[in-house]
């Protein structure tokens, strides 16, 4: 992952998580406002509902003592107070009585507790009510809540009882309103509130008992678990009910029970808040934090990629930097300023590469001074020896002439012999060292190298076994199918070929040389090894170096033949060596060698090669070391 | 001790003569039309038209009465519409109808000239109609008759004639249940009905006649028994619901209707009572249903076999025809198996109730079978 990702998932995790929080925190903070604010609306409304029921209830009270206290009613409690008293006639009072009086209900109750008159049932006359007869103070009762028996069924109504005592006889009078939709549609309900009741008329939960203030409520059976919970202990309680799979339709509920005379439950008063307000609150500031979050993406991806300017874009010409020193410019700079870390890195890069390259050319100084004494040492070695029998030579033709005419001739002729020898041997070095500095670049084509390892050893077959020397036996371990490999295949036999020279030349009592081919992922690798005296580590460090040589007349020129054609090639030649072993050479060959850098063709202008060095040889400089 | 009983004879004496004054004062005259509200709508006055409901076949029996001379055995009118007292002088079919006395009526021509009826009025409005004496004669609903009474209006009761029964329709799955059957006929407080509900105008109805017809009327039992009839319930597998039914313009049939379903659900039956909108269309809902027999005859086999033949369908009654000389016993055996059955719950008998204006003379409460005495009804001349 880049670091401007990473800078981008930074800012975003840290602005979604900060949102997050927010709205949580918002989201908490409202529904507790909201909650608060439903109790606060639940509680006026059954304060509200308490208060009406009261006001109701003395109402009815005031009604019921009037009805009480008509002259009508009187003269009925005279009547019947008789001894035969017909209580048939006023089977029918009670309907318009109750109707001048806006009742509901209303029973005339003789003392005994048989209805004499009702309203709510007319055909109930006769039939006894004992439980009015029991108590003897109904005025200080006040209004309650009972179960009324009516024609159409058992209705829930709010009573008060008054009686007409005459002589040692009560008449009874009990009236009451129905409490049921009328009662709901009287109260002031806020927005999004409602007002439900439940009449607990039936031995079981009924749907139909549960009314608003427009009828039966639907899907009422819904509601069912949370009377049941009310039936069974009544107390005030409060749940949440969704009517969908909407979470908008949730609405939450505060009931409260409606006790009787007896403290048993008659209803439960629900009164229901709608959760759409706050769930759309919740929804909005969720949306809200959503599109804030998609903003803080927008404003995290700008900042990253601003971030990435401000920061990565010089760490970004750092590793270009760094690449381009890894690949060989060590004269790369970091253009990057400012006094921040970055600028302190970049000016300390740029001032690593100027150390470098100074180092580095201080170095090719050295090693070219080096060079230049080593090509003169050898050449100095080279044509000292020819020159010296030329030296000879001439000397004793000088003397000849002068001391010997009569053998002049002859000395002549065996000095001019030998001058041309050595001129000829002369030649022959000045030919190496110019073949050295005519290395060609390859021309690149298919090749086996299992076909030109199997030249070179068919080439020198003839003289593993020549007579006079101890034979060399050869082993070849060539790998059957190795890839081909673009090289130029005049070179690879060349650079083989003085492998296996110097292996003879490491072999002179005879040995094993093993040639052994392998490949492994795009590259093909060559092992010579023989089993010669080996080499010091001093002498495996500098046996590439031109002109460095171990033996007594070799030129120093052929393994740094071989190493130019490998590294022309794109490769690599390493040496594993131990003394009284033998040495191992190994190629690993590309199978398609790189393009040539630049930086290495501005490099032949002043690097160390062969051919320069040839060129540059002072003729005067003496050899002083000796291979 | 002489002179007391001289006192005594002359007092006498000067009553005698007082009401020989007043008697004479009030002789028969002719003239005048009777003004008469009835609650019931007549649309035909054909014989052989079915009637729609039980107050317009009650109605066409009156106005009947008084058109034709002549009956069959089985209570139909026979002959020619104005061959009786009255003959129709005007008829607007639903609303009124005006019928002149018959000059050639073999009975003798009726006093009154006229006699107006008018259709559909409310039982209030004819009762301060009486009051006002805006009219001459209405019927009056048995329940009203006392209150009626209180408020100063002449009152005709007739003889308890009109039988209400609760009759099980044949068919029906609860109505073919015996047990069922017994525990509702138990169940019902006939005597409440007639003292709350009636006002003390009836009696309870134990028996298919009345006691005056037979005299075997005490023989039947119309005692309230919740116990035996919730026991009766209690052995009916399954929980069944009994339906009511009651014509819908019958206050009276709708408030004993309701008695019953508080009795029977004191002894635990479940009953419900439902209007009939339409006779016809009542069979495939109600179990039962309240109807009103009216006695056709006096005499009490006639009355008998006229309930026995027009409950039959109903109630799915399969009891022969009785002989016409059928004796006390047979027919007192005959309603004791039908009342036995329990098809046929007799709950009250009904008088007819009649107002009459203070003009109204010569009137003499009809009798079973009879329709309404207009033909020796004379108008009083009203004072100036």
């Amino acid at each position: 992952m880049t670091f401007r990702s990473k800078l981008f998932w930074v800012f975003t995790i840290a602005l979604l998580l900060s949102v997050g929080v927010i709205a949580a925190g918002v989201t908490v903070v409202a529904r507790r406002a909201f909650d608060d604010l439903n109790r606060q609306h639940s509680e006026a409304l059954v304060a509200q509902f308490e208060g009406e029921f009261q006001r109701r209830g003395q109402d009815v009270v005031h009604r019921v003592q009037g009805i009480a206290d008509a002259e009508g009613t009187v003269r009925m409690a005279i009547d019947l107070s008789r001894p035969k008293s017909d209580v048939s006639v006023y089977v029918n009072d009670a309907r318009g009585v109750s109707q001048s009086h806006q009742l509901d209900f209303l029973d005339f109750v003789a003392t005994d507790g048989a209805i004499i008159s009702s309203n709510e049932w007319p055909a109930r006359f006769g039939y006894k009510m004992d439980w009015l007869t029991q108590s003897q103070d109904w005025s200080s009762l006040g209004s309650f809540l009972l179960k009324v028996d009516t024609q159409d069924g058992p209705a829930l109504g709010l009573m008060a009882v008054s009686s007409v005592r005459v002589g040692d006889r009560d008449l009874f009078i009990m009236g009451g309103e129905r409490l049921g939709k009328d009662f709901l549609n009287s109260l002031v309900l806020p927005a999004g509130m409602r007002a439900l009741l439940y009449l607990d008329l039936d031995p079981a939960f009924q749907p139909t008992n549960l009314v608003d203030a427009s009828g039966p409520v639907a899907d009422g059976d819904r509601l069912a678990s949370f009377i049941e919970q009310e039936r069974q202990q009544p107390q005030e309680r409060t749940f949440e009910i969704s009517w969908t799979a909407d979470p908008a339709s949730a609405e939450a509920f505060h009931a409260l029970p409606l006790l009787g005379r007896q403290k048993e439950l008659l209803g439960v008063l629900l009164v229901g808040s709608s959760q759409q307000e706050v769930v759309k609150l919740e929804q909005h500031i969720r949306d809200l934090a959503l599109a804030v979050v998609a903003m803080g993406l927008c404003f995290g991806l700008l900042l990253s990629w601003w971030g990435a300017a401000r920061v990565t874009r010089p760490v970004r010409k750092l590793a270009e930097g760094a690449r381009e020193v890894s690949e060989g410019n060590w004269g790369a700079r970091v253009d990057v300023h400012g006094r921040h870390e970055i600028g302190q890195l970049a000016t300390a890069f740029n001032r690593m590469t100027t150390q470098l390259t100074e180092q580095r050319e201080q170095l090719v100084q050295a090693e070219r001074v080096a060079a230049w004494r080593e090509l003169a040492r050898r050449l100095a070695h080279e044509l000292k020896n020819p020159l010296f029998p030329l030296q000879t030579t001439v000397e004793n033709l000088q003397r000849a002439k002068d001391q010997s005419p009569e053998q002049f001739e002859e000395v002549f002729r065996e000095s001019t012999g030998i001058l041309l020898s050595e001129i000829e041997h002369l030649k022959n070095i000045v030919g190496r060292f110019s073949d050295f500095a005519k290395m060609p670049q390859p021309e690149l084509g298919p090749v086996n190298v299992n076909d030109v390892v199997r030249g070179v050893v068919k080439l020198f077959e003839a003289q593993f076994s020549a007579m006079g020397r101890p034979p060399i036996s050869t082993e070849l371990h060539l790998e059957e199918d190795l890839p081909l490999i673009q090289a130029d295949a005049a070179l690879l036999h060349r650079a083989i070929e003085n492998l296996v020279l110097n292996a003879m030349d490491a072999m002179p009592a005879g040995g094993v040389l093993m040639l052994r081919t392998t490949h492994e992922s795009g590259y093909v690798d060559l092992e010579v090894s023989d089993t010669g005296g080996g080499l010091t580590p001093e002498e495996c460090e500098r046996l590439f170096t031109p002109y460095y040589t171990t033996k007594q007349h070799g030129t120093g020129l052929g393994l740094a033949i071989v190493q130019s054609v490998v590294s022309d090639h794109g490769g690599r030649i390493s040496v594993e060596s131990e003394t009284g072993v033998g040495t191992s050479f190994h190629i690993r060959l590309p199978a398609k060698p790189p393009a040539r850098p630049s930086y290495m063709h501005s490099q032949d202008l002043t690097a160390p090669s062969a051919a320069e060095h040839s060129e540059a040889i002072p003729p005067e400089t003496p050899p002083n070391e000796g291979a | 001790m002489k002179l007391q009983l001289c006192l005594f004879l002359a007092v006498i004496s000067l009553a005698l003569l007082c009401a020989g004054r007043v008697e004479t004062s009030r002789r028969p005259r002719y003239g005048g039309t009777v003004r008469v509200e009835i609650g019931a709508v007549v649309h035909s006055l054909d014989p052989a038209g079915a009637p729609a409901d039980a107050a317009e076949a009650a109605a066409r029996e009156e106005i009947g009465a008084l058109l034709y001379d002549q009956r069959n055995p089985d209570g139909t009118f026979v002959g020619v519409a104005g061959s009786g007292a009255f003959h129709i002088a005007e008829w607007e079919p639903g609303k009124q109808l005006t019928l002149a006395a018959n000059e050639n009526y073999r009975g003798g021509r009726a006093f009154v000239d006229s006699i107006d009826i008018e259709m559909g009025r409310a039982s209030k409005d004819r009762l301060l109609d009486l009051e006002v004496g805006k009219t001459d004669f209405a019927e009056i609903p048995p329940e009203e008759a006392r209150r009626a009474s209180e408020r100063g209006v002449r009152v005709s009761t007739s003889k308890p004639e009109v039988l209400v029964a609760l009759v099980f329709v044949a068919g029906r799955r609860i109505a073919e249940d015996a047990h069922a059957r017994e525990a509702l006929a138990r169940s019902i407080d006939r005597a409440a009905i007639v003292n709350f509900i009636l006002q003390k105008e009836g009696e309870p109805a134990g028996g298919l006649l009345p006691q005056w017809s037979n005299g075997t009327a005490f023989l039947f039992s119309t005692a309230t028994d919740a116990a035996g009839a919730k026991d009766l319930w209690s052995q009916i597998g399954g929980s069944p619901r009994i339906v009511l039914g009651y014509d819908s313009g019958d206050s009276l049939g709708q408030a004993i209707a309701e008695r019953i379903a508080v009795n029977a659900r004191d002894a635990g039956i479940g009953l419900s009572a439902e209007p009939i909108a339409s006779p016809a269309a009542s069979s495939p809902k109600y179990d039962a249903r309240l109807v009103r027999l009216r006695m056709t005859s006096f005499h009490p086999r006639d009355a008998l076999s006229s309930f026995q033949s027009a409950l039959a369908p109903m109630a799915g009654l399969d009891a022969p025809p009785l002989p016409v000389a059928a004796s006390s016993e047979q027919i007192y055996e005959r309603e004791r198996t039908i009342v036995n059955g329990c098809r046929v719950v007799p709950l009250v008998w009904l008088p007819r109730v009649y107002g009459l204006g203070a003009r109204v003379r010569n009137w003499k409460a009809p009798a079973a079978g009879e329709g309404w005495p207009f033909a020796d009804v004379w108008l009083e001349q009203e004072s100036q």
